[in-house]
């Protein structure tokens, strides 16, 4: 068979428009890919398709898997593993992990004040109706202080590499992150698989997640109690997630509760256990705000805990994250991020965001209206990817008609640029081979009152198929172990 | 002069199937403010469930129960006492009387600080091409305010069985019909559309004295004016809220005051029934 | 341990074992049969009408059954709630919602089961692969056993799957005697009492995994009353009511040590009707077998609501 004696990179196709993370402009490659590459060709094409349909049943027996929403009740998928990983240097993640703890502080000290005073409204640096019109803001939390004086105990920071090389934050997630469980089980994956080639690096591990999670949540424990019971709450096992909660709840030794499992009794909460009731302290819930108290939110919500909200409001148990974190991650406000860092840290933003022309000013206008092709054009009020027009997209009549609409309500949008993923050799299943998929890499934060951990990985996603940006797991995605090296490490090569 | 009310407030629930666990929240109980003091609870439920005292999300009072065992049918029984100052809603204490002025209810902090019973809500959300009252700038808020709730009086007919709770104010406008709740949300969606901020109240009326609502719980409306607070406007029966209205709880429209809320799992229907008895002395 | 996740690994345990007697039921039946000694327990219609009792749901008497839908019914149909596909299928889904609290290794195990449950083929199960499926099926329940005690800590966890292992079964146990009985009346052995010494004994016994137990214990072919005897009210037989119900006694000891005597605890009740067995002969039970397979049958199931009130239900 000719597969067996070809290189495994002789084909690699580089297409030099795009950044590709182990290959630079001139086809060299980078720094920290050097010994990992001569390792890899140690081995053909055939051994990795071996490996690869052994991860492939490892993930299956296992059940590490994602359910798809509609489909019939045993239609689980695996969320593909690929056997290259990522790796990113002790100098590059250093920035990255600054970067996102000051988003994560800003956004905490944003969401503190847009529930209290609410400063950066009065001094108009972000509009008051961005706020006030979010289903996400919760008028149920003004005035609440939550304990130690967090809301987004758990952030999930995505970022891309553009084709500049700079990475970019493209979205901060700080309702309920998921993800986490993937980034462990690809390092127990991949270790498996390839053992003799991760232990020529030294990488941070990354099993020290839930222990740091476990103890960051129990700093923000409810006054006056002592040793706190923690539970984490799903909506069950039907849940496309239910695998991570379940990975979470039992790397952290806590119980994982279901709605129904808890009741509320003059203001405290209780687990049903075998024994009888059982006070629960510190809930680390997976459910969204809407479905967490039938009698404060969403009423039809079977998934939730009557009584819950007054719990929380007596100060009784500490819910993370807290009730109206969304408000915070919202598209529209995204685009203040730079603001609102420099507004409550009085830092320059270290991570950049990808720039935003806002309309409503005279001279970012004129710059819109000259570059339409070279932009993507959102309006400022609509969620959910509605009304978006992508520049280099569009016919010439349909940039016309952007630039009259832009300029009737300049108000009403907002421009970026178009920004490209950076790629990544990926193993490709159809193919047998190699190839360039587009990547991103979302973080993982935890943040407590006196310190923060951010988790030395992430999860790097890979949109499988060829060209697509797309890297969500429901849209043919999949991941990669991130490899994040040690200031030591010798990756000279 | 104060005066004494007693009000009972009876609540029956039947169910198709037997319920196993179930929760009820009960927001009926008279707040304790300025005008309405020395309030006094009684409780019970035909099931012996226990209850207690707790809060909804905006700080009223909430009664909660919670039972663990089948039941088909539960019965509830409330009744507090409470001494109720009379209240003069024209007591500007001193200060002139405010002007409708877009301009200073359209100011920046005064829009933050309101901005919770000033954002449209499903029950309280106007249609764009609405036709209906317009304020007058330059003229008196209180004159607009009651000119507007004497509108609401007069455009709706009070038809008990034709909306529910869920009812929006398109449906009401086309049909010109409805309950406390419809007038009341009427009221707030055209307040609101001017500036004004305006929120829900749930409450009990004074019976016999011939008002609408009587009953049931009754609902009404308070809007914000500047140097006077809040004033209640009760557009179902042509009035400021004044001493025979007793406020239970206020908040953005009817889904935060919902007098019972009932959460149980189960196949099958549920009807409920209710009867409210207010009397006073002095 | 939550009231909810402890109903659910006791139920993930009686599936396990439901999953097992079963699949063992119709090969031990089926292929049995094809050499018994008599041509009644030879039929293809007297083996199914055994496996459709057993199933809990027996053949009208003038039914004409088909081999093949009969065996897919019972082996792997979905739409029957007791096939041998959703007793393994109910076994994930129960252990599912609780593997944060088993073991990795059991979780696996229960999983793969599960794959290979739902995705065996239909086509080669009715034509071919009966033994090949109910071999497997009781071969990854041995294994599960195994993963149960040698991966979990011996404690509430272990406990509660125990007891729905043991507890489940008792009732399969009691279920088969109850079919084999019913058998037994049909085809009647070929001497002295022929009721006493239908080869539907010997039968009974290898449906239980006891076959060779008992004969290294009696010495004799096995009648009516040394195989009741035995799988009834011997301590020592692992597949026995009274080991099932001492199983079941040590376990809700550990979960409740200091309830054995509250009359109202289920420690108590397991306590009491394993003391009746306990000095019971067999002789006393012969007279009327069917009354007494009724009557175990009552209080284990009055055992399992009493647990379900105790442990399950907050």
């Amino acid at each position: 068979m000719a597969a067996k004696t070809k290189n495994i990179f002789t084909d690699y196709d580089r297409n030099p428009k795009l950044f590709d993370e182990i290959y630079n402009q001139q086809g060299k490659v980078t720094k920290v890919y050097r010994k990992l590459l001569k390792l890899y060709g140690k081995h053909s094409i055939n051994d990795y398709y071996d490996l690869n349909s052994r991860a492939k049943a490892s993930f299956y027996n296992q059940g590490i898997t994602f359910r798809v929403y509609g489909d019939d009740k045993t239609n689980e998928k695996i969320f593909p593993f690929d056997l290259f990983p990522r790796i990113i240097g002790a100098e590059e993640w250093d920035h990255i992990e600054k970067g996102v703890i000051q988003r994560c502080k800003a956004l905490n000290a944003f969401l503190w004040d847009l529930y209290h005073e609410q400063h950066i409204l009065k001094e108009g640096i972000v509009p008051v109706d961005l706020i006030t019109s979010s289903a996400n803001y919760l008028d149920q939390m003004k005035g609440l202080d939550p304990p130690g004086g967090i809301y987004n105990h758990i952030s999930g920071t995505d970022l891309i590499r553009h084709t500049d090389g700079h990475f970019y934050v493209l979205e901060d997630n700080i309702r309920c992150p998921s993800g986490v469980s993937y980034v462990l089980s690809n390092r127990t994956a991949l270790k498996r698989a390839l053992f003799g080639v991760f232990n020529h690096y030294n990488a941070h591990t990354v099993t020290n997640y839930a222990e740091n999670l476990l103890d960051l949540l129990e700093t923000v424990k409810p006054h006056g109690v002592d040793a706190p019971t923690t539970v984490v709450l799903t909506p069950g096992m039907y849940n496309s997630a239910f695998y991570e909660h379940s990975y979470l709840a039992k790397t952290m030794g806590v119980e994982l509760v279901e709605g129904r499992d808890l009741f509320v009794e003059n203001d405290f909460v209780y687990m049903k256990t075998i024994h009888g009731p059982e006070k629960v302290d510190v809930i680390y819930r997976r459910i969204d705000d809407l479905f967490m108290d039938p009698l404060e939110f969403r009423k039809d919500s079977a998934l939730g805990v009557p009584g819950l909200f007054a719990a929380y409001r007596k100060g009784n148990v500490t819910i993370a994250n807290a009730p109206g974190t969304g408000v915070a991650d919202d598209k529209a406000v995204y685009t203040y991020m730079p603001e609102i860092i420099r507004y409550y840290l009085g830092e320059d933003p270290i991570l950049r965001n990808v720039p935003t022309y806002h309309c409503s000013r005279p001279e970012e206008l004129e710059y819109v209206l000259e570059h339409v092709r070279e932009l993507v054009i959102k309006p400022v009020d609509e969620a959910g990817g509605y009304g978006i027009s992508i520049g280099n997209t569009l016919s010439d009549a349909e940039v016309e008609t952007v630039r009259n609409t832009v300029k009737e309500h300049p108000r009403k949008y907002v421009a970026q640029p178009i920004m490209s993923l950076s790629v990544h050799p990926t193993y490709i299943e159809e193919t047998q081979s190699f190839e360039q998929r587009h990547v991103d890499l979302r973080t993982f934060t935890v943040l407590g009152p006196d310190r923060e951990f951010v988790l030395k990985g992430g999860l790097t996603r890979v949109a499988l198929r060829r060209g697509n940006l797309v890297v969500n797991s429901s849209q043919g995605g999949g991941s990669k172990d991130t490899w994040v090296l040690k200031k030591d490490d010798d990756h000279a090569g | 002069m104060a005066e004494t009310y007693t009000i009972r407030y009876q609540a029956e629930n039947t169910y198709e199937h037997p319920v196993i666990e179930a929760t009820w929240q009960f927001l009926i109980v008279p707040e304790e403010n300025e005008t309405q003091t020395g309030v006094e609870i009684r409780f019970e439920n035909s099931a012996g469930a226990p209850w207690e005292l707790s809060t909804n999300g905006f700080g009223f009072a909430a009664l909660r129960v919670r039972n663990r065992y089948a039941l088909q049918q539960i019965r509830f029984e409330a009744s507090f006492r409470l001494t109720k100052t009379p209240v003069n809603p024209f007591d500007f204490q001193g200060q002139p009387p405010p002007l409708f002025d877009p301009e200073t209810l359209g100011e920046l902090p005064f829009r933050i600080a309101f901005a919770t019973f000033l954002k449209e809500t499903p029950l309280t959300c106007l249609p764009k091409d609405a036709e209906a009252f317009c304020l007058q700038p330059g003229a008196g808020l209180l004159e607009n305010l009651q000119a507007l709730n004497t509108w609401v009086y007069q455009t709706l007919q009070y038809t008990p069985g034709v909306t529910h709770v869920g009812t929006t104010l398109k449906e009401i406008l086309d049909m010109r019909k409805g309950v406390c709740q419809d007038f009341s949300h009427l009221f707030i969606g055209i307040a609101r559309r001017y500036g004004v901020p305006a929120r829900y109240v749930s409450g009990y009326l004074h019976q016999g004295r011939g008002f609408f609502g009587d009953a049931q719980m009754h609902a009404w409306a308070e809007a914000w004016l500047p140097g006077l607070g809040w004033v209640g406007f009760d557009p179902t029966n042509n009035l400021l809220a004044a001493t025979d209205h007793i406020k239970v709880a206020h908040g953005r429209d009817y889904e935060d005051c919902a007098p019972i809320k009932g959460i149980l799992f189960g196949p099958g229907s549920n009807e409920s029934r209710h009867a409210v008895e207010v009397q006073s002395q002095q | 341990m939550l009231a909810r996740v402890a109903d659910n690994l006791f139920w993930m345990g009686r599936y396990i074992e439901r999953a097992e007697h079963m699949a063992r039921y119709m090969n031990v039946n089926y292929f049995s049969s094809l050499d018994a000694p008599n041509s009644r327990s030879q039929t293809r219609d007297f083996v199914m009408r055994s496996i459709l009792f057993m199933a809990g749901e027996p053949a009208a008497d003038d039914a004409k059954l088909d081999e093949q839908a009969v065996l897919y019914r019972v082996g792997l149909d979905p739409e029957f709630p007791s096939s041998v596909r959703n007793s393994i299928l109910y076994a994930r889904e129960n252990g599912h919602s609780a593997r944060d609290l088993i073991s990795t290794e059991l979780y696996e195990s229960i999983n793969k089961f599960y794959h290979f449950a739902v995705e065996y083929p239909k086509g080669k199960f009715v034509k071919t692969g009966l033994f090949d499926f109910t071999t497997q099926v009781t071969e990854m329940t041995a294994v599960l056993r195994g993963k149960i005690r040698g991966t979990l800590l011996h404690d509430d966890i272990y406990a509660i799957i125990m007891m729905g292992v043991n507890m489940e079964r008792a009732v399969q146990v009691t279920r088969m005697i109850n079919a084999k009985y019913n058998d037994a009346k049909k085809s009647l052995g070929s001497y002295g009492d022929r009721f006493r010494n239908s080869y539907e004994w010997t039968t009974l016994l290898k449906c239980a995994e006891s076959y060779d137990m008992m004969r290294r214990l009696y010495k004799k072919t096995p009648t009516s009353l040394t195989t009741l005897e035995f799988l009834i009210l011997n301590p020592k037989c692992p597949r026995s009511v009274m080991n099932s119900l001492n199983q079941v006694y040590r376990h809700v000891l550990t979960l409740d040590p200091l309830r054995a005597k509250d009359k109202a605890s289920t420690a108590f009740l397991v306590g009491k009707v394993r003391a009746e067995y306990e000095f019971k002969r067999i002789e006393d039970l012969e007279g009327d077998v069917q009354a007494f397979i009724d009557h175990i049958l009552s209080e284990l199931s009055a055992i399992g609501s009493q647990m379900e009130k105790e442990f399950f239900h907050y």
